[in-house]
């Protein structure tokens, strides 16, 4: 009689030690928890906002709106190539500068009194500047604290940030610079609003315990009889950060076309040298709410940015690295981005009841079992930061 | 009169230009939506044994010198990216995915940008 030798073994040991308490579900909805959330982390941690591919030469730039700090940034890149932000506001009586998303130019003019600022955020010159009481030096717009890692760049609204990029990142910044969107040049981008705690939507996406249940159609490839939730392999957790490694089903159930579609993709994911890699099975989960995923054939990341207690918007994008240079290379992206599109509307529905079920008070507790391992590391470094920024207040009175 | 809007040799494929052969990723995927069941089958059923050649025969020549026929024919392929799952994966429950999909639009794609 043949033996079966599993193909699967679950990661059980490594979310052992977070424990396996209730988390109280107040958290997930309730306003003032959000404003401690808002202030204690949004306010003052680095916050995932875009690609340096949308900065490709000097003179370019893109605004970024941050509900959550009823913030309008612009994101620039200057005459000498550094990469800046600041305030999308005139400092003469705070009109947002540029309405449009991105653009090029050497300046930006305030359309209101015509005060024109230099990329830097100083300002150049205004009209009849010498009737106000003021110098030009005391009216550069506040900057905006603002790095990259990956090619991908990150801001800190706190005016003297408490990390450094480096720091926030820990030791998964070496294994992010080598993902495909270090090199990326492109990408495709999907968006969505949705009336759901930005935890609860980004947990969605951070177990797979709901893999076989929601995507039981689109999802079908990942399902096998030693794995049938599509479980990751591995966890690994520093400080707030964590990442999983995704499972190969080594059987998977391949469709006629789509297996066709997906070989052109790796045909291309091997001609651009991203098809193997360290970390191609790698989801880096980056505190608070931006997570990017190594699968170099679909290598998208998503950010969840908080709206209110009870609403968020979430960010897609899928990277590619070059142009569509050919017709097979344009559709094999344009299956690729379809693909995971299709999965990810599914989630949405799901997300929403998720909220709604919530709303009442009447559940107090939710429940996180161990291969829903990160959604309680996230919850428990959400306590850890108010915890932290509450100790500091109570420092400061 | 001479209707033809592709390429010589995908007659075949002629009846279904008109509605799927759409520029941007955006539009295809609202195709995808608003087509029924028969309109999805009936493209993927004779579409499919055609990518593979059209594809080759497109990647001779650059996509920026694409003519009118050729464009059509791209975009029908790339509206066919979005049909695969709908017919291959969904099946009947297409429908219900279609609902969803309204939430979670398109706002770019390399596929948007001239070649």
């Amino acid at each position: 009689m043949n033996e079966h030798t599993p193909v699967y073994t679950s990661p059980d040991e490594a979310v052992a030690w977070m424990g396996t308490d209730p988390i109280p579900a107040k958290a997930y909805y309730d306003p003032e928890w959000f404003e401690l959330e808002r202030q204690a982390i949004f306010m003052r941690t680095w916050i995932e906002i875009g690609h340096v591919c949308e900065l490709p030469e000097p003179g370019t730039w893109i605004r970024r709106d941050l509900e959550f700090a009823n913030a309008s940034i612009l994101i620039v890149r200057g005459k000498d190539g550094q990469i800046r932000a600041f305030y999308n506001a005139c400092t003469h009586r705070g009109t947002q500068l540029v309405e449009e998303e991105s653009g090029r130019g050497s300046n930006f003019l305030c359309p209101y009194h015509f005060w024109n600022f230099g990329y830097d955020g100083r300002l150049i010159a205004a009209p009849d500047f010498n009737r106000f009481a003021l110098t030009k030096e005391d009216c550069k717009i506040p900057k905006v604290s603002v790095d990259t890692c990956a090619g991908l760049i990150f801001i800190n609204l706190d005016s003297n940030p408490k990390q450094t990029l480096r720091e926030h990142l820990g030791s998964y910044a070496e294994g992010m610079e080598t993902l495909p969107v270090a090199r990326a040049t492109h990408f495709a981008e999907y968006t969505y609003e949705i009336d759901a705690n930005w935890k609860i939507t980004y947990d969605n996406f951070q177990e797979n315990y709901h893999l076989r249940h929601v995507h039981g159609l689109t999802g079908i490839a990942t399902v096998h009889p030693d794995n049938l939730y599509g479980y990751p392999t591995k966890y690994t957790f520093d400080g707030a950060n964590r990442t999983q490694e995704i499972w190969s089903n080594p059987e998977p159930k391949i469709t006629p076309m789509q297996g066709y579609n997906f070989g052109l993709a790796a045909k291309f994911a091997q001609e651009e040298g991203v098809l193997t890699g360290p970390h191609a099975r790698t989801y880096f989960a980056i505190f608070p709410s931006f997570f990017i995923i190594g699968t170099p054939v679909q290598h998208f990341s998503h950010k969840v940015y908080p709206i209110s207690a009870t609403r968020s918007r979430g960010v897609f994008r899928v990277y590619w690295i070059g142009e569509d240079d050919s017709a097979s290379k344009r559709y094999s992206r344009e299956y690729a981005l379809a693909s995971i599109h299709d999965i990810h509307t599914e989630d949405v529905n799901i997300i929403n009841r998720a909220q709604k079920g919530l709303l009442s008070g009447a559940i107090k507790n939710i429940h996180f079992m161990n291969m829903e391992g990160l959604c309680r590391h996230l919850y428990l470094n959400v306590v850890k930061a108010i915890d932290e920024w509450q100790a500091e207040q109570g420092k400061r009175a | 009169m001479n209707h033809q809007q592709l390429p010589d040799g995908y007659e075949v494929l002629e009846p279904f230009v008109d509605f799927w052969a759409v520029h941007g990723t955006a539009a295809r995927d609202a195709k995808r939506t608003a087509s029924s069941e028969a309109q999805r089958k009936g493209f993927y059923q004779i579409a499919k044994d055609h990518v593979p050649r059209a594809l080759a025969e497109l990647d001779q020549t650059p996509l920026h010198q694409f003519n009118e026929k050729q464009t059509n024919l791209m975009n029908l392929l790339l509206s066919f990216a979005h049909v695969v799952n709908a017919v291959e994966l969904l099946g009947d429950g297409e429908a219900k995915h279609a609902k969803f999909r309204a939430a979670m639009p398109f706002l770019r794609s390399t596929a948007d940008l001239p070649a």
